[in-house]
C-alpha cells in the first residue's frame, strides 16, 4: 500500500525531521501543514492523503482538536492518526486515546519508534 | 438634696472630661508618630509603585528577548538542517557511484576469471596473474569504506534527530513567556497611585498573551525511553495487555 503522509506541526524543524525520517524509512509522498486548521483544509482538498502524523500543541486548532474533527467527519473518520508530541502524562495519553488516535509517540522520538508505530497502525488496519 | 446630687454628677462628668484630656495628651505623641510614619510611608509607597511599574514595563522587553532567542535558534536549526540535507544528498550521490563501481568491479572480476582460463600455463603468465591479483586494493578496502560510509550517513541522520531539542526548548521558552505575562498581570493589579503618564506608558506596553495551547510547559528533552514505555503501556492497557498496577508504577 502506498502511503501519502500529512505531517502537521507548527515547528518547521519538527516537520523537516519527521519528513526526513519518513524518507529514510522509504516513504516519499508528503504534505505538510502548520496547524490543525491548515491540516483539515488540506485533508479536504486532497483525498489521496491516507496517513496523518500530528503534533498536539499548535496555534489556531490544536492536534487534539484536529483528531476530533477528523473522527467527526464522515469522509475522513477512518484515517490513521499518529500523534507525535512532548506531552507524556497519563491524562494526556488517555485523552488522546479517547479522541481515537491510532498511536502515540513522545518527543524526542527515534526512527525505530516511528517505524514501529507506523507498522503497527498499517498492520492493524 | 437634689442640688448636692447634681453637683456630684457634674464633678463626675468633669473628671471624665479630665480623663479624656489626660488620655488625649498621652495619645498626641502616638498620633504624631502615626502621622510621621504615614508621611514617611507615602514616598516609600510611591517608590514601590514606580519600582513595580518599572519592572512591569521591562517585562515586554524580556519577553521579546526570549522570543528572539527562540526565533534565532529556529533559524540556526533550519540552517543546520539545510547543511545536513545537503550532506545527505551528497552521500546519496556517493552511495550511487560506489554501488556502480562495486558492480563494475564484480563484472571485471568475472571477466578476469575468464581471461585467466584463456592464458597459457607458462611461468611468465603465472607471475603476471599473481602480480595482478595482489594489486586488488579496492576489493579488500571496499568493505571498510562501506562501513565508514554507513557510519557517516547514520551520524548525519542522528544530527538531524537531535535537533528535535529546538522544538522542545522553544516550548519551554514559550512557557517562560507565559509566566512573565502572568507576573506582569499580577503586578499591574498591584499598581496604585501612579500618575497619569505612568499609567499611560504602562498600558501601552502590556504584553499580548501567549495562547496556552501552543506549548507544553512540561516539555523535556530526554533520551530516556521510559516515557515512551509508559505511553505504550497505556496504549496496551486499552487492549487489556497491561494491568492498571503496571501503569501506575510507571507514572508514579
Amino acid at each position: 500500500m502506498s502511503l501519502k503522509f500529512l505531517v502537521v506541526d507548527d515547528s518547521v524543524t519538527m516537520r523537516r525531521i519527521v519528513v526526513n525520517s519518513l524518507r529514510n524509512l522509504g516513504y516519499n509522498d508528503f504534505v505538510e501543514a502548520v496547524d490543525g486548521k491548515d491540516a483539515f483544509e488540506k485533508l479536504n482538498a486532497d483525498n489521496s492523503i491516507n496517513f496523518v502524523i500530528t503534533d498536539w500543541n499548535m496555534p489556531v486548532v490544536s492536534g487534539l482538536e484536529l483528531v476530533k474533527s477528523i473522527r467527526g467527519d464522515e469522509k475522513l473518520s477512518k484515517l490513521p492518526i499518529l500523534m507525535v508530541t512532548t506531552r507524556g502524562v497519563k491524562e494526556d495519553i488517555i485523552e488522546a486515546l479517547q479522541a481515537r488516535v491510532n498511536n502515540y509517540i513522545v518527543k524526542p522520538f527515534t526512527p525505530q519508534i516511528l517505524k514501529e508505530k507506523i507498522d503497527q497502525i498499517i498492520n492493524a488496519s | 438634696m437634689k442640688k448636692v446630687s447634681n453637683m456630684s454628677e457634674l464633678f463626675e462628668r468633669l473628671n471624665d472630661l479630665k480623663s479624656i484630656f489626660w488620655y488625649g495628651q498621652k495619645l498626641i505623641p502616638i498620633i504624631q508618630s502615626i502621622i510621621d510614619f504615614m508621611r514617611d510611608t507615602v514616598p516609600l509607597l510611591d517608590d514601590i509603585n514606580h519600582s513595580i511599574a518599572d519592572s512591569t514595563s521591562k517585562m515586554p522587553k524580556a519577553k521579546d528577548q526570549i522570543t528572539n532567542v527562540s526565533s534565532a535558534t529556529e533559524l540556526a536549526t533550519t540552517e543546520i538542517l539545510d547543511i545536513v540535507d545537503s550532506i545527505s544528498a551528497d552521500l546519496g550521490k556517493i552511495e550511487t557511484i560506489f554501488n556502480d563501481v562495486q558492480k563494475e568491479e564484480e563484472n571485471k572480476r568475472n571477466i578476469w576469471d575468464n581471461i585467466k582460463k584463456l592464458l597459457p600455463n607458462t611461468p611468465e603468465a603465472e607471475t603476471l596473474i599473481k602480480k595482478y591479483e595482489n594489486n586488488k586494493k579496492f576489493e579488500s578496502q571496499s568493505q571498510v569504506l562501506l562501513n565508514s560510509f554507513n557510519k557517516i550517513k547514520n551520524d548525519v541522520y542522528n544530527i538531524s534527530l537531535s535537533l528535535q531539542v529546538q522544538d522542545i526548548t522553544s516550548q519551554q521558552l514559550a512557557a517562560v513567556n507565559h509566566l512573565i505575562e502572568s507576573v506582569q498581570k499580577r503586578l499591574a493589579s498591584l499598581i496604585v497611585h501612579l500618575d497619569e503618564s505612568d499609567i499611560k506608558n504602562f498600558e501601552v506596553q502590556m504584553i499580548n498573551e501567549t495562547d496556552e495551547k501552543t506549548f507544553d510547559a512540561d516539555a523535556r528533552y530526554t533520551k530516556d525511553s521510559n516515557k515512551q514505555d509508559s505511553v505504550d503501556l497505556i496504549i496496551n492497557s486499552t487492549l487489556n495487555k497491561a494491568s492498571q498496577d503496571e501503569i501506575d508504577k510507571l507514572f508514579s
